[in-house]
């Protein structure tokens, strides 16, 4: 059912297009989000040239290496590979004007981007993203206490994605309402 | 009508309210997002308690801002040619795997750029204690202490060795500190009682709060200080080939 559906999708470039540049967008921000700063910077300074505000943002991307674990760069490939997927499939499934359809698999498929970024921001010492996020209400502490100091929320992320996939695929199989 | 046309059907409350699960979601993942992107970046008040374990100040935390950087000085850690025109101010934690792999970076930094003393590296201390409890702080103190007894360059051969053995992720055994002490030519006694002294302790409190008052949300933080003047905040253990070009732009500032 699964395989039918993204047969169904990706048989149209549109679709794999769609599906490659959110990813490649979801890629970017991700590798890109502790140096937002530095990445403004070089782009308004007036004493970078071009190819330096060219390319100093593009070799950031490198960091994927440098600044991630082996698992977290595992599981930031994969949050942005199967969200791209998921929006591929939803905006297919948008445009056949299904409406009736449940709407758990986009909910699933947002929590699971919203909970991949926490999990991003886990992978540099200090995370962050989780740490001030968590500070601000007050559990910052369950760091100490996560085996794999904060990478669960990419972990997470990744099932959430599979899961929303699942389901949008599901609907795609069986439209709900078709009348004879 | 065709069998495959969608039913038309009146809406019902029900449907109503699924139709609007997509635009909320999207809200709600959207808010989830900047939230945690503003917080991450911004509440410094958050930060302080957040990181080290302080406590939360009454006072009113200065908004980050790299100039807030404490200036170079002669009681600074500085690999290379303190007179060099670009300096790479490093805030940095031993137990953080991050740093340990910018430890390497920043040495081939310094292999191409440091001989012609044209970069100079300034290393200060962040020991996140959330992350990496106590030994971090303590493995600060041991470069202090290293810096003391042998001076800036034991200082930096200290930290070379420890960056070298430590298995990072608050994974070093506190016994190795005198051992390393001991490799590097120090006279391990008096290495263990400055060790235990705690004369480091404020030294290192400071270096933590002026990170964290110049942006600092992680390790290694890092203020490259261009020819003119102009400060790049760099967070992370980024590649090689990034440093070099942004320590060449920092090298043409005006």
């Amino acid at each position: 059912m699964l395989f039918q559906a993204l047969q169904k999708v990706f048989r149209k470039p549109k679709y794999i297009l769609l599906a490659f540049i959110t990813s490649v967008v979801i890629f970017v921000f991700a590798t890109w989000l502790p140096n937002i700063r530095l990445i403004a910077t070089i782009i308004g300074s007036s004493d970078a040239s071009f190819s330096q505000k060219l390319g100093i943002p593009i070799s950031l991307l490198g960091s994927i290496t440098t600044n991630f674990t082996v698992l977290s760069a595992s599981y930031t490939v994969a949050i942005a590979i199967l969200f791209g997927i998921n929006i591929a499939m939803l905006v297919y499934f948008m445009k056949r004007k299904i409406s009736e359809v449940k709407q758990s698999g986009t909910v699933t498929g947002f929590a699971g981007i919203a909970s991949g970024i926490l999990g991003i921001g886990c992978a540099a010492c200090g995370s962050f993203l989780l740490t001030s996020g968590l500070t601000f209400v007050g559990v910052s502490g369950i760091l100490v206490f996560l085996p794999l100091a904060g990478s669960e929320f990419g972990i997470l992320g990744v099932i959430l994605l599979l899961i929303s996939i699942y389901l949008t695929a599901k609907q795609i199989e069986n439209p709900a309402v078709c009348k004879t | 009508m065709h069998e495959n046309e969608t039913k038309p059907h009146e809406t019902s409350p029900i449907e109503q309210a699924n139709k609007l699960t997509i635009p909320g979601a999207i809200v709600i993942a959207g808010v989830l997002i900047a939230g945690a992107l503003y917080f991450g970046s911004s509440a410094k008040s958050v930060a302080t308690a957040g990181i080290n374990n302080q406590p939360k100040q009454d006072v009113e935390q200065p908004t980050e801002n790299l100039d807030q950087m404490k200036a170079i000085s002669k009681d600074d850690h500085i690999r290379g040619n303190p007179d060099a025109p670009v300096k790479i101010v490093e805030y940095s934690d031993t137990e953080c795997p991050f740093c340990k792999r910018f430890h390497d970076i920043m040495k081939q930094v310094m292999n191409e750029y440091g001989k012609d003393g044209k970069v100079a590296w300034v290393y200060r201390h962040f020991p996140l204690e959330q992350l990496h409890p106590v030994k971090a702080r303590n493995e600060a103190i041991a470069f202090e202490c290293a810096g003391e007894l042998g001076g800036n360059d034991k200082f930096w051969e200290y930290a070379d060795r420890l960056y070298e053995i430590t298995p990072s992720n608050n994974g070093l055994d506190q016994a190795e500190l005198p051992k390393i002490a001991k490799y590097v030519g120090l006279d391990v006694a008096k290495f263990n009682a400055c060790l235990t002294s705690g004369k480091y302790d404020k030294h290192i409190e400071e270096d933590t709060q002026n990170a964290m008052a110049t942006g600092g949300n992680g390790t290694p933080w890092s203020i490259v200080v261009g020819k003119d003047g102009k400060k790049y905040p760099l967070s992370g253990a980024q590649p090689y080939a990034s440093i070099k070009q942004l320590i060449d732009l920092a090298l043409q500032g005006k």
